[in-house]
């Protein structure tokens, strides 16, 4: 044990969606992510609590099913468990799901590390009219302590630290299953053979049953000659008898079993079917959208108003104190122009997040996948791939981190790969400036028809790569599909000002420091400083792009150089227009109004601005997108590949647009 | 019958479970097993199904589907 200088580890193990962050959030004071669907989590992570002054550091790990070692979820819990990386293992059920989540428990007591059983959801199982004799329930899981918890109201946390600081040393009491003569003998017998040759290993049952099992990681870290009593792999046995204990349990513990959930199964009769499946989820995607243009517009204008005020002020707090021309214009119309112009698209990015933390919070982000499995299926993938892609609308950085639940190598390669083209937040600046100066009265549809875009892109390539790529191991849809429950106000608070915080410390770090560079590249050339701009470093580069840009409509080199510096995060297209065109207040009806006239100067009109926001769509995401996939993928040429392969595409499809547009119009 | 030729809004007793093996033990780790009750709770015509089975819902591609063997509940008792 390590009580010493790290304090007690406790380890939260349990299914998927129990509840496991949100208690680590309640005890620790994080504010990692939760939502309801299962596979939210996918790394450790660690905090720190402390009870009656004993430091406590708590382990979150990813949700498992059994302790097997399929999925990378369940190689990350079970390495944390088998390296004694925990002192007491707290294993989080959900008391309304409990048949199912009392399989991984058996298997927990099987590996003979303390355990205390939180028993999360109580609420929801007494709302249904259930009772679970709780002392009865503690004799038959080997006499460990149960304490009953409510993650989300914050009720039972003390009783439970009490209960891990007091059962620091105990061990489950008696075996917990015990398995048929035929299956016990086997297990004694593999138990002599272990230990001769495995001296210092402790809980030879765990072992002997894993090699029962014939499971691989346990055969080939310690092998032992026992073909003679292995004949066959005891697994599917082993499971059974384990349920049949689940049983007599749940017989003897439950009082009144449930009826019916008949919320959810009446909600569902209508989310998931067979014909309206796919328009209704195309229908609140649209409802999303169309909240965070309108309701974020209404909003915005607050914002522009302030703007306005604080750029006018600070030219006149410039002159008072005499700073020098190019200072003042580096703060006026470099950053409060770029920075502050971004900060006025927060209310749309607002609401868009406070309207997917609903989604992912209400349980309907599961269904998506049963809805969607038929679309991805002729792509060859699951249904389940395309919840990575449905993240993507908000940020492509934890969109591609969730592609980790997909079991192939080959399929989460292919779903990391179109994952980018599914439009994220930052995209969302572009489109609500340039739809609404270019296409006045339809910007809502034409917005909706980006997004619709890049799920096509997407799902084109994934077809493509489908047949290209060979056909490998397919995955197959297999999701546990959650109650739904009304959104927690906590939880959505937490997902919202994440997010919104994060907009803005992206404002004050690369945004800033984006705007700042450019000011620079377009105030500086070869000569030093310069007055005309068109001698600047930035026009030579930018030049230098016009002829690839041309067949898109986008032959400019202003356009060129916000198209390269979008590459940093893509909110920096607009903060760069409003630096290139030199508009202040880019988001306000003067700003629009004004950059309007400057791109109309060189005949730039509607088809281009759509050209302009296929390509902003399309290209490749931003650095921190990328640096994710590099780690996801862990290989820099494949990553190298892909970005070039999303320039050439958003090229591709830009020019496409732009003259088959020219010919119609 | 294969668990996507049932009805919806039945209940059937799992007979045998024919699938990857990979697939065939995350299956068992849910509690899909021989013998086991499944309510099938909603189906698509390409097999795609939604079944409760122990209390907690499972949405199923086709390949699962038509991998798992079901009897309805009456003929087994």
């Amino acid at each position: 044990m390590n009580e010493g200088n790290n304090g007690l580890r406790v380890g939260f193990v349990g299914n998927p969606n129990c509840g496991k962050t949100t208690l680590f959030n309640a005890f620790t004071g994080a504010r990692l992510k939760v939502a309801n669907w299962p596979g939210v989590t996918v790394e450790r992570m660690e905090g720190m609590t402390s009870f009656n002054g004993i430091p406590i550091r708590v382990i979150d790990t990813p949700g498992i099913y059994s302790l097997s070692c399929y999925t990378i979820e369940e190689k990350v819990t079970r390495k944390c468990l088998e390296d004694n990386e925990v002192d007491v293992i707290v294993n989080v059920v959900d008391a309304s799901s409990l048949e199912r989540n009392l399989y991984l428990t058996l298997q927990l007591l099987e590996l003979n590390t303390p355990v205390v059983l939180a028993l999360n959801m109580i609420d929801i199982v007494e709302e249904r009219g259930m009772e679970i004799n709780i002392p009865t329930l503690s004799k038959m899981l080997g006499g460990i302590p149960i304490v009953a918890v409510s993650a989300r109201n914050r009720s039972g946390l003390k009783q439970l630290l009490l209960a891990v600081v007091n059962h620091v040393k105990d061990r489950p009491k008696a075996f917990v299953v015990t398995y048929t003569p035929q299956i016990e003998n086997k297990i004694s017998k593999i138990e002599t053979t272990l230990k001769s040759s495995y001296k210092s290993l402790e809980n030879v049952r765990w072992y002997a049953i894993k090699h029962l099992e014939h499971d691989e990681k346990i055969m080939s870290e310690y092998p032992a000659a026992l073909e003679h009593i292995i004949d066959q792999n005891y697994e599917k046995q082993i499971i059974s008898q384990k349920y049949n204990r689940i049983e007599e349990i749940m017989e003897t513990c439950l009082v009144k079993r449930e009826q019916t959930s008949l919320r959810t199964d009446q909600v569902d009769r209508f989310l998931t079917h067979p014909l309206f499946g796919v328009p209704i989820f195309l229908g609140i995607m649209a409802l999303v959208f169309f909240f965070t243009f309108t309701v974020g517009d209404f909003l915005k204008g607050y914002f522009e108003i302030a703007l306005g005020y604080l750029s006018v002020f600070m030219r006149q707090f410039m002159l008072e104190i005499h700073a020098s021309g190019w200072i003042t214009s580096l703060v006026v119309d470099g950053i409060i122009a770029g920075v502050g112009g971004i900060l006025t698209f927060l209310p749309n990015i607002f609401i868009l997040f406070l309207a997917l933390a609903f989604l992912e919070d209400s349980g309907y982000m599961a269904r998506v996948a049963y809805v969607m499995n038929e679309i991805m299926g002729r792509v060859g993938l699951s249904g389940k791939a395309f919840l990575p892609m449905l993240l993507g609308f908000g940020c492509t950085v934890p969109a591609v981190m969730a592609a980790r639940a997909l079991p192939s190598e080959r399929d989460r390669k292919r779903t990391i790969l179109i994952t980018p083209f599914m439009s994220c937040s930052a995209r969302l600046p572009i489109y609500v400036l340039f739809s609404e100066m270019f296409f006045p009265g339809h910007a809502l549809i034409v917005a909706y028809s980006l997004y619709l875009v890049g799920l096509l892109v997407a799902i084109t390539i994934a077809f493509a790569t489908h047949h290209m790529w060979g056909t490998g191991e397919e995955d197959v849809l297999l999701i546990e599909l959650p109650e739904y429950k009304t959104p927690n106000g906590r939880t959505v608070g937490i997902y919202v000002w994440d997010k919104v915080k994060d907009y803005l410390s992206k404002a004050g770090t690369t945004i800033f420091l984006a705007t700042i560079v450019l000011w620079f590249v377009l105030n500086g050339g070869p000569s030093g400083f310069v007055t005309d701009v068109q001698d600047s470093f930035a026009a030579i580069i930018g030049r230098t792009l016009i002829p690839v840009l041309r067949p898109a409509g986008l032959g400019d080199w202003r356009i060129a150089v916000a198209l390269i510096s979008g590459l940093s995060a893509k909110e920096v297209v607009v903060s760069s227009f409003s630096v290139l065109f030199q508009v202040n207040n880019i988001n306000s009806a003067a700003g629009m109004s004004a950059l309007l006239g400057s791109l109309g100067s060189f005949g730039f009109g509607s088809l281009n601005a759509y050209a302009l926001m296929i390509f902003c769509l399309l290209y490749s995401p931003c650095i921190a997108a990328v640096a994710t996939i590099k780690k996801e993928t862990g290989s820099l040429s494949w990553t190298i590949g892909m970005v070039l392969f999303q320039v050439f595409i958003a090229w591709g499809t830009a020019v496409l647009v732009f003259q088959i547009g020219s010919l119609i119009l | 019958m294969k668990l996507y030729e049932g009805e919806i809004g039945k209940t059937y007793i799992v007979y045998s479970v024919m699938v990857k093996a990979g697939i065939t033990r995350r299956l068992e780790a849910l509690g899909v097993t021989e013998l086991t009750p499944v309510t099938l709770m909603n189906k698509k015509g390409s097999g795609t199904v939604i079944i409760k089975v122990r209390g907690t819902r499972l949405a199923l591609g086709r390949k699962i589907s038509e991998g798992i063997e079901i009897r309805e509940a009456a003929d087994h008792e």
